[in-house]
């Protein structure tokens, strides 16, 4: 698989943190001698692609299964369960024994939880009376390095727990990740958190130092110079906003599933009718490196660009003869081919969806919401979508756009369009409509709204954005620019401390902390001060900054914080953290509650 | 001179001087050890006694019953209790590495105290085989021990934390055999324990193994063995022939080393490795110290002693004193030797001199010039081999003064040996009464020694030393607090706390937890409650709540940490105790809780 992404070029070394994970594995499998049976929860093995080749399980005699309802066919005498800790998961699990108990197979079971053993999932083995049976251990894996500078704790699910079931197990988790990583990169000296989730989870952070320090006694300058904890909840506009990078539409429509895309093989130039195929998309590929984060449409004058400079030099070669080291040069860009003709199906792929009015349309919308101009354009439209019965999800999102902008629709509207909404699409949406309620992502009016405040103060919308040549990260969405990416931004520069009125009027308390053996020393505190130079690391490296956002973030936010990376005369390397890489239609997906 | 009534001490056996400097008086009243059986820790560790039942005394005004007194080296009492175990006359009694006392009788039960004469339960039972057999002899090591029963089957325990009696191979001999040794498992080929039996009218030794037995010697020995012993590393056999023979060889009993007529046929009652260089022999009132050549030397004794093998000595117990032989260290010879002019002598001179105002100091002093840093280190060397203060202080001072005048010498040596030296003397101390030597200080380890020091309960004298030697006090800690929990019945709850508090707050990351589980297991849940609020470590801290019935805090301290899986282990554990409808009640009013618990029922 050529899934597993290339991190020579980390600002950290995430490589020993992938090969930690990968030994661990490894000697999970061999500590179980002879051939045996690795099943694998499919959403953990979409993770563990991007850690691990498939070849090299098997070279450790495993013979891999996906985990699900139905039973096992193997003739291995060992199974291995690789299950994340989640009680419904048990349940297949039980299902599998008591299938084979009934058939009389006697078999050695094991269950490796990832990334730890839980008391709920254990009591369910306990109920089914299988506590005996398997062999329970630990897989700590809990974090997995996506790309150079993106990490995700693969929680898909994390905000819909935080925010509808109150389960916070995933705020622990993350603490825990970054707790781990502390142990190997040294305590993070500054912590600037926004959000009720991120607050919780810098303060489990601190409870975890006390508990467990990370020697920060010897005066080593710790590899990461600040974490910045965000909540999805403080800015829920951005994702719900169609992305319109490369990498963003490539989401947007394809779906990228950990670092590659499914699509037609016939798209890509295959001669495979009707087969799909996997397409890889990280940093490896250079081109893509250089077009992922670019509006789509430079992408799509670039790649005409080099399509011609390419089409100029085949000509010149044929007309006039060469020296060997042109001809040399020449076959050296040849050999970037492969790629351009790679990215230039794709991006026709893309303009397809591009170009429909209804996706025009949409963008069209989305940029009125945000605008906050004109209330009854808006309603009026959403309530044409749902008469239309168009695709839930996409109404759902600019619903929730509409209503949070709003800060919440009047209860006469709110009502009328929840009716409409269950009328054409079935009662059973009812739970769904009633989790985004609950989250408070579309909801009756309570208060004023301050989106209009907040849009004015942080310059969210930007007129006359130049897409080819940006000076601004509102490229990202051509005009709007991302409230998330905006705070931090603050956040890197000055601390929190100039917004506090604004960070007032968004959602969950905000904190700014110096923790460890720094927290006393005052030549630290001209580092929150407009600092050049002097955060910089003595080998001249930049400093660096951890990203985390507790709920997710999109592709087009990811492109932003690269691009302020890329600015002159920022001092501060970024590194991403994420629960889980999200898009307007997955994040809403999350929240689709299905009935019996 | 000084240095003349130092090496009067001496004796000379071959080439090599022995010195036998009294450690203590022996505190300790009315203790005949001729009465007794008594059992010596080796690196200056506890005596037990108790009255030999295979002996006829007289009992003139003691009770009939008898009683096991636990000394430290210098007699001065520990702990005692009565002995009033069934199961016939106790055959042997040793101390193990971890300072446990092993006694087994007749029936192969075996019995083990600890420090303060406090049995510790459960008691170890050799086997059936040695239950109808009876055990007639037995042999220790480090943490092990061999049975040889009536019926001549041998039974071994390898170590006592996995007390697990194991039978080795039938050896096949008719009569009880002369003498029994063991080679330590450590030293051994096989990594099992090896018995070396001398049997009666055989010229032979059995080495009895788990799987088989080896007949050793049959071309070198002329007659049967008499009494035999393993040198401390296993290499070396040191045994009395039938003649009258001193006989040392390689423990394969492959080559002979030594051998050297003795003045007496009968068998030596005790026979011991002296260090690694001579054997002791000891006859009723004679002490024989053999070398590889020369003469023996002879001590006296007009009352009974007991030998105690050390690394680098003999330490030699009586009724009235504790003596320690050892070869004099090279570097005390060359400074004290009559007459001797190495540049350490001179330097020792130099600093009378010095003391007296006298210039032939300074002359001292240039003769020596070109090896003054040897002479230090000589100096420094022999400070760490002296048992009296004062002459260490004085050796110390000719090193300091000798240093002064020489400029590549390292500094530290000095300030290291005095560190040594000052934990020396604060064990040495009568009252601590453990004699340890400088070598085996280094061989037995700090931390060894200070594990030792707690489970005397010298707390105060264990957290010193290793607050001075920069180790972590954790376990003293713990250890005192443990104690002091369990010794402290009668103290209220809060006043207890208070005093724990105090030291605990000393060591950073104690784990307040394990003294409360403590504190739990004696009784005092109380008290228990008010010590894991202390606990940092949440993860610790819940468990331990809900074992003593804290549910409400357990939660709420869960619900703190953040972490769901404890809140889960508390709701699990609440679910299971209460009626339902009170354990609705107690997460209605805690959202996380009731969150949880729904999202687990559905």
């Amino acid at each position: 698989m050529a899934q597993i992404p290339n991190l020579d070029n980390a600002p950290i070394n995430l490589i020993s943190i992938r090969e930690q994970s990968q030994k661990e594995l490894i000697n999970i499998l061999k500590n179980i001698r002879g051939k045996k049976c690795l099943v694998i929860d499919p959403k953990l093995g979409d993770s563990l692609s991007l850690i691990i080749q498939t070849s090299l399980l098997k070279e450790h005699g495993v013979e891999l299964r996906h985990l699900s309802a139905d039973h096992i066919q193997t003739d291995c005498t060992k199974v291995v369960y690789l299950v994340r800790s989640q009680p419904n998961l048990m349940r297949y699990i039980c299902f599998n024994i008591h299938h084979d108990e009934s058939k009389g197979l006697q078999r050695e079971y094991h269950v490796y939880f990832v990334p730890r053993r839980t008391v709920a999932c254990e009591k369910v083995l306990e109920e089914e009376k299988l506590h005996n049976t398997v062999t329970i251990a630990e897989y700590p894996l809990y974090i997995v390095p996506m790309d150079e500078d993106v990490l995700s704790f693969e929680l898909d699910l994390a905000y819909k727990e935080c925010q509808v079931d109150g389960d916070t197990s995933s705020l622990w988790h993350i603490a825990k990740a970054i707790h781990k990583l502390e142990f190997s990169f040294g305590l993070i000296p500054n912590v600037r958190a926004k959000g009720k989730a991120s607050v919780r989870v810098a303060d489990i952070l601190n409870r975890m130092q006390a508990e467990e320090p990370v020697n920060s006694s010897d005066m080593v300058m710790p590899e990461i110079n600040t974490l910045i904890l965000l909540d999805r909840e403080v800015d829920m506009v951005t994702p719900l906003c169609s992305q319109l990078t490369y990498e963003g539409l490539l989401d947007e429509f394809l779906n990228i599933k950990n670092g590659s895309v499914e699509i037609d093989a016939s798209i890509m130039g295959l001669q495979q009718e009707g087969k799909k195929t996997k397409v890889p998309l990280n940093s490896t590929d250079k081109l893509f490196k250089e077009i992922r984060d670019l509006n789509f449409e430079v992408v799509v004058q670039i790649l005409r660009q080099k399509a011609t400079s390419m089409k100029q030099d085949y000509t010149e070669m044929t007309t006039t003869s060469q020296s060997v080291s042109e001809l040399k040069d020449f076959v050296k860009k040849l050999n970037s081919l492969p790629e351009i003709t790679r990215h230039i199906n794709l991006a026709q792929h893309l303009t397809t969806f591009t170009s429909k009015p209804s996706f025009l349309g949409q963008l069209d919308m989305e940029h009125t919401i945000v605008e906050s101009q004109s209330y009854d354009i808006c309603f009026d439209y959403i309530e044409e979508l749902i008469q239309k019965q168009e695709p839930l999800t996409m109404v759902l999102r600019l619903l929730i756009l509409f209503s949070i902008t709003n800060s919440g629709l009047p209860k006469k509207h709110f009502d009328y369009l929840r009716r409409e909404l269950l009328h054409s699409y079935g009662f059973e949406h009812m739970a769904t409509l009633n989790n985004l309620e609950k989250a408070g992502l579309f909801k009756k009016q309570e208060s004023r709204s301050n989106w209009l405040t907040i849009k004015r103060a942080l310059q969210l919308v930007v007129e006359d954005t130049d897409t080819a040549n940006p000076n601004d990260i509102s490229y990202v969405f051509s005009g709007y620019a991302p409230l998330s990416i905006r705070l931090i931004q603050h956040a890197i520069r000055s601390g929190w401390r100039p917004v506090e009125e604004i960070l007032k009027l968004l959602p969950g308390p905000h904190l700014e902390t110096k923790r460890g053996a720094f927290s006393n020393s005052p030549s630290f505190d001209s580092l929150s001060g407009v600092s050049n130079g002097i955060a910089k690391v003595p080998d001249g490296r930049r400093a660096l900054v951890l990203v985390v956002f507790v709920g997710g973030v999109t592709f087009a936010e990811i492109s932003a914080l690269r691009f302020l990376c890329s600015q002159e005369g920022m001092a501060y390397d970024l590194i991403i953290a994420t629960t889980k890489i999200v898009n307007g239609q997955t994040l809403v997906e999350t929240f689709m509650e299905k009935l019996g | 001179m000084a240095n003349v009534s130092v090496a009067a001490e001496w004796q000379l056996l071959y080439n090599r001087y022995y010195r036998k400097p009294e450690l203590y008086p022996m505190r300790w009243k009315h203790v005949d050890l001729a009465r007794h059986k008594v059992a010596a820790a080796p690196f200056g560790g506890p005596v037990a006694v108790i009255r030999d039942d295979s002996k006829i005394v007289q009992l003139h005004a003691e009770s009939a019953l008898r009683k096991l007194r636990l000394f430290n080296s210098a007699g001065h009492p520990l702990a005692d209790t009565v002995w009033r175990h069934p199961g016939g006359r106790l055959i042997g009694m040793s101390w193990t590495d971890d300072l446990t006392l092993v006694c087994v009788v007749q029936d192969g039960t075996i019995y083990r105290y600890d420090l303060h004469a406090q049995l510790i339960e459960p008691n170890i039972s050799m086997g059936k085989e040695c239950f109808e057999q009876n055990v007639a002899d037995c042999a220790f090591w480090g943490n092990g021990i061999v049975c040889i029963t009536e019926q001549n089957q041998l039974f071994c325990i390898p170590d006592f934390r996995n007390p697990k009696p194991v039978p080795l191979a039938d050896p096949m001999i008719e009569e009880p055999p002369r003498c029994i040794a063991v080679i330590e498992p450590q030293y051994t080929m096989s990594g099992n324990v090896e018995v070396l039996l001398g049997v009666a009218d055989d010229p032979v030794v059995l080495v009895v193994e788990e799987d088989g037995v080896q007949r050793l010697g049959e071309d070198l020995l002329r007659g049967p063995l008499q009494k035999m012993v393993v040198s401390r590393d296993g290499k070396w056999l040191a045994s009395f022939t039938h003649d009258g023979r001193l006989l040392v060889t390689t423990s394969d009993l492959t080559g002979v080393i030594i051998e050297r007529e003795c003045e007496s046929a009968l068998p030596p009652e005790q026979i011991a490795w002296c260090g690694m260089d001579a054997v002791l022999l000891y006859w009723d009132d004679m002490l024989l110290m053999m070398g590889p050549d020369g003469d023996p030397v002879h001590y006296l004794y007009d009352e009974p002693i007991i030998l105690i093998p050390e690394c680098d000595g003999v330490r030699i117990l009586s009724n009235t004193s504790m003596e320690f032989l050892q070869r004099v260290p090279d570097s005390t010879v060359s400074i004290f030797t009559i007459g001797s002019t190495s540049p350490a002598a001179l330097l020792y001179d130099a600093l009378d001199h010095f003391d007296r105002r006298s210039a032939k100091a300074d002359e001292n002093l240039r003769l020596i010039k070109p090896s003054l840093p040897e002479a230090v280190e000589a100096c420094v060397d022999a400070a760490g081999h002296e048992f009296d203060a004062s002459r260490q202080r004085t050796l110390l001072r000719a090193a300091s003064y000798g240093q002064a005048f020489c400029s590549n010498f390292q500094r530290d040596r000095i300030q290291e040996m005095c560190k040594i030296l000052r934990v020396l003397n604060a064990v040495r101390n009568p009252k601590i009464g453990i004699p340890l030597s400088i070598q085996q200080y280094k061989l037995l380890s700090p931390s060894v020694l200070i594990g030792r020091l707690i489970n005397a309960h010298r707390h105060l004298l264990a957290l010193r030393i290793s607050e001075y030697l920069g180790m972590n006090q954790e376990v003293v800690i713990m250890h005192w607090a443990c104690s002091k929990i369990t010794a402290s019945l009668s103290i209220p709850d809060a006043t207890l706390l208070e005093i724990l508090l105090d030291k605990l707050k000393l060591c950073k990351g104690i784990s307040y937890a394990a003294v409360a589980a403590h504190a739990d297991k004696n009784g005092r849940r109380k008290l228990a409650a008010m010590l894991v609020d202390h606990e940092p470590r949440s993860s610790k801290q819940v468990p331990l709540l809900l074992s003593i019935g804290e549910e409400d805090t357990a939660l709420m301290k869960a619900t703190e940490s953040g972490d769901t899986d404890l809140v889960y282990l508390v709701l699990f554990h609440i679910w299971q105790k209460r009626q339902s409808l009170e354990f609705f009640g107690t997460i209605q009013a805690r959202p996380l809780a009731r969150d949880l618990f729904i999202s687990y029922a559905r």
